[in-house]
């Protein structure tokens, strides 16, 4: 008990400086991703493709367990079956759409040739929504620390938002991109909660726009020589997600990425290399095939031409299973889980001891809206 | 000293973190394996997990992370020494039961095949079925409907107007009203018009509505040569071909684009099985109406081989360029081959006259398109 007390009551003490930022750290292992999502492809292909939703759960399973923010673990709590009832519902939802669409279509063509293409934009609109509810989904699916996070707010005010500020992009050619993204970034952040912390996005168009008006003004150029493109998208990417992480507030935790505007040049061009040696492959496989067919001495020419082309037409769509299979894998290595890498690597947490405490709150939603999204075949977060 | 000897029996307690699933304070706690598992932090009651309730939550390697069912959703065990995470492991049984194992995997797979048989079956068999069983049901008003929807989109794509040149007017009236007469249609609202483009084809909407386009006018010699393109846009007309294949398209890209829709490349795959399918329902369609053409013209006494022969000087031989197995229409020389066959000496008197024939040539106006 003595011991206590051996402390001098002197002058207070400095105010300590402050704590290091925190980092997140990325503890997977690229080949058991490789086999991952090799795996699903495969499974994908010969489900016909229902096997999206366990691919897609088990792909983001294994990035939210490896992702350690400040030593622990997120988890991702979603699951497959979520997801394709999610897509079921959807289903039920969009067919009548769709057939509503057609017959409204059939009475505006009749009143006008054509008049029925700004009806189309309102499966943009939809599309909208859908990227609002996906996020929701997945971010209610996120828990750090035995909290989720969680959003409110809603979707078509979102969708709103997002059909306003597109008319005005396309109205200004693409300038006011960054305005857009900032707007919408900033609806989207501040429903989002971690807990009873309230997520906030502090990043401008302005400061957007400075990082990369250049880029838009070039881009005519990557449309004539189109070798340049993808460094433009890459240098357009990188930006944005720094950007990006920079607003990023939630409560008193900041973000902050020191990410190079050259980060994902080698990651697009290989990803391309890929691309282009898998179609040259399979150019080289279908000129084999049709000489080998033709070696046999089958002709596709004459009156039981259909019967004679099977076998080639059998042996094109095994060939095209087998591109887009591996095309597949070298998109999620590439564009997935290595953007994914690079990304955390130059990510900082300020201030994590504000969420040191955070009692947790929030429903879980429902992956109506992810069921949506693919359904309407939009992506975006 | 005896506060420590309390504390000491290391191989029951054990330190390691746990979060309560209510908040995200990540508290210090001693694991006590009893009868269940015990977590208590300090100065607190511990909280009690039966092993059967406890499974495995998702963690990076070297971590074992434990949720409870009877426990809060979200609370969590975090056990980073591998001695204890042995340990823990072989008192839970169900730990990995919520897992999918090879078997679900199997299950998926299963019943993925099975739905997609399924939808095969329905395109190939159940939409074709509900096509023909459904077009000639298709209320008139509704065929019509959607017949003016098309025209006011082609005559869009075509910019101008039917050609109004009245002589002209008077013979193609003339002409398609021999050929609808010997056809039986009854279709009162029937309207044609001559359309000034200088593509050579014809075309049937729903509702009754046949279109000749100049250029098809211009490389025609005869009436007899034009006469039996228009009898086989109305053998399109009269089998209700555009409403069955609106129906069997509309169905089967719903079907597959809705239910394949961003399968990442098979849904290529299966564009591609359906366009085969397809051509081969239009293919039947197509010599469905080539037949009702050789009827009309065999009707009014006239031969359909001059029709052939115009349609084998537009397109030329088809035979050997790409895919037939692709193509929508039966090959044009198979066509010929087959009017050839049909070919018989004119019994009936002709279509128009001479001078029906020059009125009709110049519908347009002077050679403008």
């Amino acid at each position: 008990m003595n011991d206590l007390q051996w402390a001098p009551i002197g002058p207070p003490q400095p105010i300590p400086p402050p704590l290091p930022p925190a980092r997140v750290d990325f503890s997977g292992d690229r080949s058991e991703f490789r086999k991952l999502v090799t795996e699903g492809a495969m499974l994908e292909l010969v489900t016909f493709g229902f096997y999206r939703f366990w691919l897609v759960t088990d792909i983001r399973r294994h990035l939210w367990s490896n992702t350690a923010i400040d030593g622990d673990a997120v988890e991702y709590t979603g699951r497959a079956k979520e997801l394709l009832i999610g897509f079921l519902f959807a289903l039920a939802i969009l067919v009548p759409i769709y057939l509503a669409y057609f017959l409204v279509g059939i009475e505006f063509e009749r009143w006008q040739g054509f008049a029925s293409t700004p009806l189309f934009i309102s499966f943009y609109a939809f599309g909208q929504f859908a990227i609002f509810r996906a996020r929701r989904y997945r971010l209610t699916r996120t828990v750090w620390r035995g909290v989720r996070c969680w959003m409110d707010g809603s979707g078509s005010a979102y969708s709103v938002r997002a059909m306003l500020w597109g008319l005005l992009v396309f109205l200004t050619l693409g300038l006011a991109l960054p305005w857009r993204e900032a707007s919408l970034e900033r609806y989207k952040m501040q429903h989002t909660h971690f807990g009873g912390l309230r997520g906030d996005f502090e990043a401008d168009g302005w400061t957007f726009f400075k990082r990369g008006w250049w880029l838009w003004l070039l881009s005519p150029i990557a449309l004539i020589i189109f070798p340049l493109a993808p460094f433009f998208y890459a240098q357009f990417k990188a930006r944005e997600w720094r950007w990006w992480l920079d607003g990023i507030r939630i409560g008193g935790v900041s973000l902050s990425s020191n990410l190079p505007t050259n980060a994902f040049h080698g990651l697009y061009w290989k990803a391309i290399g890929w691309w282009l040696l898998l179609s040259v492959l399979f150019g080289l496989y279908v000129a084999g095939a049709a000489g080998l067919v033709a070696a046999a001495g089958v002709s596709i020419v004459g009156p039981d031409a259909i019967a004679r082309s099977i076998p080639l037409l059998s042996m094109m769509v095994i060939g095209y299973f087998a591109l887009a299979l591996a095309l597949n894998v070298v998109m999620r290595m590439y564009l997935q889980h290595d953007i994914w890498v690079t990304v955390l690597e130059t990510l900082e947490v300020h201030n994590i001891a504000a969420a040191a405490d955070v009692r947790g709150s929030g429903e879980l939603a429902s992956a109506l809206g992810e069921g949506f999204a693919d359904g309407l075949d939009v992506a975006g977060f | 000293m005896s506060d420590v000897s309390t504390e000491a029996p290391a191989q029951s307690a054990k330190r390691t973190v746990f979060f309560d699933g209510v908040s995200s304070r990540r508290r210090q706690v001693m694991l006590r394996l009893g009868d269940a598992l015990e977590i208590g932090e300090e100065g607190g009651t511990p909280v009690r997990w039966a092993y059967a309730d406890i499974r495995r939550a998702d963690s990076p390697a070297g971590i074992l992370r434990l949720a409870c069912m009877s426990a809060p959703p979200l609370a969590r065990l975090e056990i980073r020494e591998v001695a204890l995470a042995a340990e823990v492991t072989a008192h839970c049984p169900g730990l990995d039961e919520h897992q999918t194992t090879r078997r679900g995997v199997a299950k998926i797979v299963g019943w993925s095949v099975a739905a997609a048989v399924s939808i095969v079956c329905v395109v190939l068999f159940g939409v074709p079925l509900a096509a023909d069983r459904l077009a000639p049901l298709v209320p008139k008003p509704v065929e019509r409907r959607i017949g003016d929807a098309a025209e006011v989109q082609v005559k869009t794509i075509f910019g101008r107007s039917v050609c109004e040149d009245p002589a002209g007017k008077a013979a193609f009236t003339k002409l398609v009203n021999r050929l609808r007469d010997a056809a039986g249609l009854d279709d009162d609202t029937m309207t044609a018009g001559v359309l000034p483009t200088s593509v050579p084809n014809a075309f049937a909407l729903p509702g009754g509505k046949v279109f000749v386009m100049k250029g098809l006018l211009d490389k025609a010699e005869s009436p007899d040569e034009l006469a039996g393109i228009p009898a086989h846009e109305l053998g399109h007309l009269k089998h209700h071909d555009n409403m069955r294949g609106l129906i069997y398209n509309g169905g089967t890209s719903f079907l597959i684009g809705l239910l394949f829709g961003d399968v990442t490349g098979s849904s290529a795959v299966i564009f591609a099985s359906r366009s085969v399918v397809e051509a081969s329902y239009s293919r039947e369609a197509e010599t469905g109406a080539d037949t009702f053409a050789i009827e009309i013209m065999h009707a009014l006494g006239r031969s359909p081989k001059p029709a052939a022969e115009l349609m084998f000087r537009i397109t030329g031989r088809e035979g050997g360029s790409g895919f037939t197995i692709l193509a929508s229409h039966p090959l044009t020389e198979d066509r010929l081959a087959r009017m050839t066959k049909e070919d018989r000496p004119a019994s009936g008197p002709p279509l128009l006259t001479d001078a029906e024939w020059q009125a009709l040539k110049g519908i347009c106006g002077s050679g403008k398109i």
